[in-house]
């Protein structure tokens, strides 16, 4: 029996080894893919943020670099005008003024934990992107503890439990 | 047995209607009867399929890395645990996607942003990416007995990702909130349905993980049965040639 490779059917052979091509590049892919998320992940999400009270004080957390910070937005602290909004975040008994330029948006209000990034200036923290860090507490709208014409109140009635 | 029609058998069919029905309910309970947040309003709703997805991927991820081991492990080798490892693999990648998707756009609207490198996010990412690299090992070619050798190195190795995903937010700050459910210490932080609507997307995503594998797993042996067909043919044609 003459068992000798065929020559005729080149190029099935060629469409064969193409196809098993194709999972060796996504293999490739996935691992690149992979390289790129845990270098992304060693540079930024080990630490993602510093809590108020370790504004100076916790290595990485220098107010004058670039940092986030994150915090409680302090009740009756917010101020907003046209062009900009200015709160106070609170941590374990640390405060610190930020200003933002515009409006964060979104579910932002008073009582509720945020992640500010910015750096600071003159005592002043500058932030250009906030981040609602919503709590996992999750209560009923219509539940008869809490004023459904109020968001912020029953946020802050949340916070204190 | 399945029929040689369908992949389906009376039990998977029984299974079937019982998962539509369950949906059914769930988008009942997660879109009418379940109320709003106090604060997030009707963006909570996305937890009931967010949270679901997440679970049945942990789930599937678990199996294609206990099915890899049995096929690894045993004596037979049979291919059906490599299949079955295959199926709920395949079927995990869908879920993690699910998860990712409806995470995005639960953040943009609660956090501000679609995605953030936080501990949490990037755990998932990289989860969902090897996974990827895992389909993609299953296709690289070769007999099924190497398939199923590789592939069940890379499952067992892959899923200690899954207890870095899940206590990525005890064991780093990140931008993700905490559990709502935390069962070790018996601490609900869900009012009454949101929590009943919750209970019910998980179970109703577990049977629905359930059928899918059942049927994905039997296509998988029908996609073998044709290569191994094809492989036949190719050697009957060949002894013809040599014949000739």
């Amino acid at each position: 029996m003459d068992l000798t490779p065929r020559t005729s059917s080149e190029s099935s052979d060629i469409s064969k080894s193409k196809r098993r091509w194709l999972p060796i590049l996504v293999v490739v892919l996935a691992l690149t893919g992979g390289g790129v998320v845990v270098t992304k992940f060693l540079t930024s999400a080990i630490d993602y943020y510093c809590n108020v009270d370790e504004i100076g004080v916790r290595d990485g957390c220098i107010g004058t670099r670039r940092i986030r910070i994150q915090g409680i937005v302090e009740e009756g602290s917010l101020k907003r005008d046209s062009s900009a909004s200015s709160f106070v975040l609170q941590f374990n008994k640390a405060r610190i003024d930020v200003t933002y330029l515009g409006d964060p948006g979104g579910i932002f209000q008073e009582c509720i934990p945020v992640v500010a990034h910015g750096r600071l200036r003159n005592g002043m923290f500058e932030s250009d992107r906030i981040e609602v860090k919503h709590s996992n507490v999750y209560v009923e709208k219509n539940a008869s503890r809490f004023d459904e014409a109020n968001k912020e109140a029953a946020a802050c009635s949340i916070l204190k439990g | 047995m399945a029929s040689r029609k369908s992949t389906g058998t009376s039990a998977t069919r029984l299974l079937g209607v019982v998962v539509l029905l369950m949906l059914t309910l769930l988008a009942l309970y997660g879109l009418v009867f379940s109320a709003e947040d106090v604060v997030q309003g009707s963006t909570v709703r996305l937890m009931y399929v967010h949270v679901p997805s997440i679970w049945v991927a942990y789930i599937a991820f678990g199996v294609t890395a206990l099915c890899s081991a049995t096929y690894l492990s045993s004596k037979s080798r049979s291919l059906v645990w490599d299949r079955i490892a295959g199926a709920s693999g395949e079927i995990g990648v869908i879920f993690v996607a699910l998860s990712l998707v409806t995470g995005s756009l639960w953040g943009r609207v609660t956090w501000g942003t679609y995605w953030v490198w936080d501990a949490r996010l990037t755990t998932t990412a990289f989860l969902f990416i090897t996974y990827i690299g895992y389909l993609a090992v299953r296709r690289l070619g070769g007999t099924h007995r190497q398939r199923a050798r590789r592939s069940g190195v890379l499952a067992l190795l892959a899923v200690l990702e899954i207890p870095l995903v899940h206590f990525s937010i005890k064991l780093w700050r990140t931008l993700h909130q905490d559990e709502s459910v935390d069962i070790l210490n018996a601490k609900v932080e869900l009012d009454g349905l949101m929590l009943f609507s919750l209970f019910l997307g998980l179970v109703s995503f577990t049977l629905l993980y359930t059928w899918l594998v059942l049927h994905r797993q039997r296509v998988l042996f029908l996609e073998d049965a044709v290569a191994d067909r094809g492989l036949d043919a190719a050697i009957l044609s060949r002894r013809d040639e040599a014949r000739v």
